[in-house]
């Protein structure tokens, strides 16, 4: 009975199993932090609404048998103007040898029309958040701390599990957002074409940034068109920056803007009191000291779900740690100074040009609703099948904990004989 | 309608485990449905009074009490009881040490934040005796 989430196919929506590879084995549902997976009769399924597109299942996977979803490169060559940005992670997988000019310059070789330094957005968006926390610190109404929009699986993560945390996310665009948005506007007028027509891809560490594009949270639509993971276009970008022969200036920031790619890249750029708090777990720890009012004396809180930052993203090339090794060696040679001129950005910042078009942020969680008195009688179903499991955390039931497993039973998704050990 | 009882052991000193009991509290109370803003003050006030204890009062229990129009939550003590509520309800007031002071607790927030978020809130103590806190919070019909 009830393993009806089987019977639908797997609604995984941006990562995919690949059956042939996949065993079966629990590891990827002992690893999901929204406890999404289950695993039956050696298959892998996914509840829906649930995930939020973390990656922890494709890092932990043996085998490789869980993939993302992502755009292709050769989508972008078919429209006529191509624009690209990518995440500053990008720029310290080639080796201390690869300056992050020559990481352009090659993206350009590949047939981008246009690229952008992304770096450069990250320091203007670092004057932008302060100038925001400053006009807002004392006034009243405003949740404090403010959490970084930047991880986009933070963002859901708080859609989902911490949706009483919404306010306390800053009505900014995120800067890839705002890079999108810009090369449309610009590329259209210098292309004397339709704003759609400019394609704005963004080269990603990171498998959660494709959600963000089909379902943003934080924005009406997003302008970004598709995401490559940094993986896929690994080996012919590096071909492309060993035959590179033009010389031209991409590479605009500071070390502020490339240091983003750090655990505690954002909060080094502001100006402000700023904790930055990196790792899932300590993620969620933190989110939950937020909600019981904690911390409220800090103006603004970077939160990364992976340990390392995006450094450590799952479709990271080079080793994380000589990847930070060599960005630290960027940010000393750049300077630890951002290099976008302040009144610039200010006067941006008052036209408005860093805000999202989202007015209200709602909940986009689809926890199941039931009424109080059901919530209640669930929850009494769940703590007395509970009393009778061993609490041995195996996951052979194909759930991923007792608890867990408990409220698959009540909810009809799974059945008591399932437990090994009753 | 059904009601729900849930209960905490609070150790004193015991900061390793402190907070343990709200961060139960808060998850009972997402499961069961709850809209986040009432979660939100239930949980402070668990939060906050846990701390009391486990700083101030000796060993003792948190219980959560639900039902359809009301989460109560009791904490009680063995403790030395406080002296002067009324002074202990002043914003600002504090008893902690200047240890606890050095992690960030025993600012003075800790009752007054708690009648602030809490829809009814009673407080029993003495010297010698203890202390007894109960909070609680109305649910509106949609789980608000």
């Amino acid at each position: 009975m009830g393993s009806d989430i089987f019977k639908n196919g797997t609604p995984f929506r941006y990562v995919q199993i690949d059956e042939g590879l996949c065993n079966g084995c629990v590891l990827c549902m002992k690893a999901c932090p929204t406890k999404a997976i289950r695993v039956k009769d050696g298959k892998v399924a996914c509840i829906e609404g649930v995930c939020i597109d973390c990656g922890e299942c494709i890092r932990v996977c043996p085998r490789a048998a869980i993939r993302p979803i992502t755009t292709k490169a050769y989508d972008f060559k078919e429209s006529r103007y191509s624009t690209v940005s990518a995440s500053t992670v990008l720029y310290v997988q080639f080796g201390e040898e690869v300056m992050p000019n020559e990481v352009l310059l090659a993206l350009r070789k590949m047939g981008f029309s246009y690229v952008h330094d992304q770096a450069y957005t990250n320091e203007m968006f670092n004057v932008a958040m302060e100038l925001y926390i400053r006009e807002n610190r004392n006034k009243a109404g405003t949740p404090w701390p403010l959490i970084s929009p930047v991880c986009p699986v933070v963002v859901r993560l708080i859609a989902y599990r911490f949706p009483s945390l919404l306010g306390h996310l800053p009505p900014l665009a995120n800067p890839r957002e705002i890079v999108a948005r810009e090369a449309k506007k610009r590329l259209s007028v210098k292309y004397g074409c339709r704003p759609e027509e400019i394609k704005v891809l963004h080269i990603s560490p990171c498998p959660a940034k494709m959600i963000c594009i089909e379902e943003p949270v934080l924005q009406e639509h997003s302008y970004l068109d598709g995401t490559i993971g940094i993986c896929d276009i690994y080996d012919t970008l590096r071909k492309h920056i060993r035959e590179l022969d033009e010389d031209k200036v991409l590479h605009h920031s500071g070390g502020v803007g490339l240091g983003w790619a750090m655990a505690g890249g954002e909060t080094a750029g502001l100006e402000i009191e700023g904790l930055a708090v990196s790792g899932l777990q300590e993620t969620i720890r933190y989110l939950e000291k937020i909600e019981m009012g904690l911390l409220q004396d800090i103006d603004y809180m970077e939160f990364r779900v992976c340990t390392e930052g995006c450094l450590d993203g799952p479709f990271t090339v080079a080793d994380k740690y000589q990847a930070k090794h060599h960005l630290q060696r960027l940010v000393r040679m750049f300077g630890v100074e951002k290099r976008v001129k302040y009144g610039y950005v200010k006067g941006l910042y008052e036209k408005g040009w860093f805000f999202t078009d989202k007015k209200d942020v709602e909940l986009t969680g689809k926890a199941p609703r039931f009424s109080i008195a059901e919530g209640i009688e669930r929850q009494n179903r769940v703590e007395k099948i509970l009393e009778t499991l061993p609490q041995k955390e195996c996951g052979v039931c194909g759930s991923p904990d007792c608890r867990t497993f408990a409220e698959d039973v009540v909810d009809g998704k799974a059945s008591l004989e399932s437990c090994f050990y009753l | 309608m059904p009601n729900l009882k849930k209960k905490y052991e609070i150790k004193a000193k015991d900061f390793i485990r402190a907070g343990e009991g709200a961060i139960q509290t808060q998850s009972t109370l997402k499961s069961i449905g709850f809209e986040p803003d009432i979660v939100r003050r239930a949980s402070i006030c668990a939060y906050e009074s846990e701390m009391n204890v486990v700083m101030h009062g000796g060993d003792g229990t948190l219980s959560l009490t639900v039902d359809g129009t009301w989460i109560i939550i009791e904490v009680r003590d063995n403790g030395p009881g406080i002296e002067d509520i009324d002074l202990a309800l002043k914003e600002g007031y504090s008893t902690a040490s200047t240890e606890y002071r050095e992690m960030g607790f025993g600012a003075g927030m800790g009752l007054p934040n708690i009648k602030k978020n809490a829809d009814s809130f009673e407080i029993h103590s003495g010297e010698g005796k203890g202390t007894y806190l109960k909070m609680a919070f109305r649910v509106s019909e949609n789980g608000e």
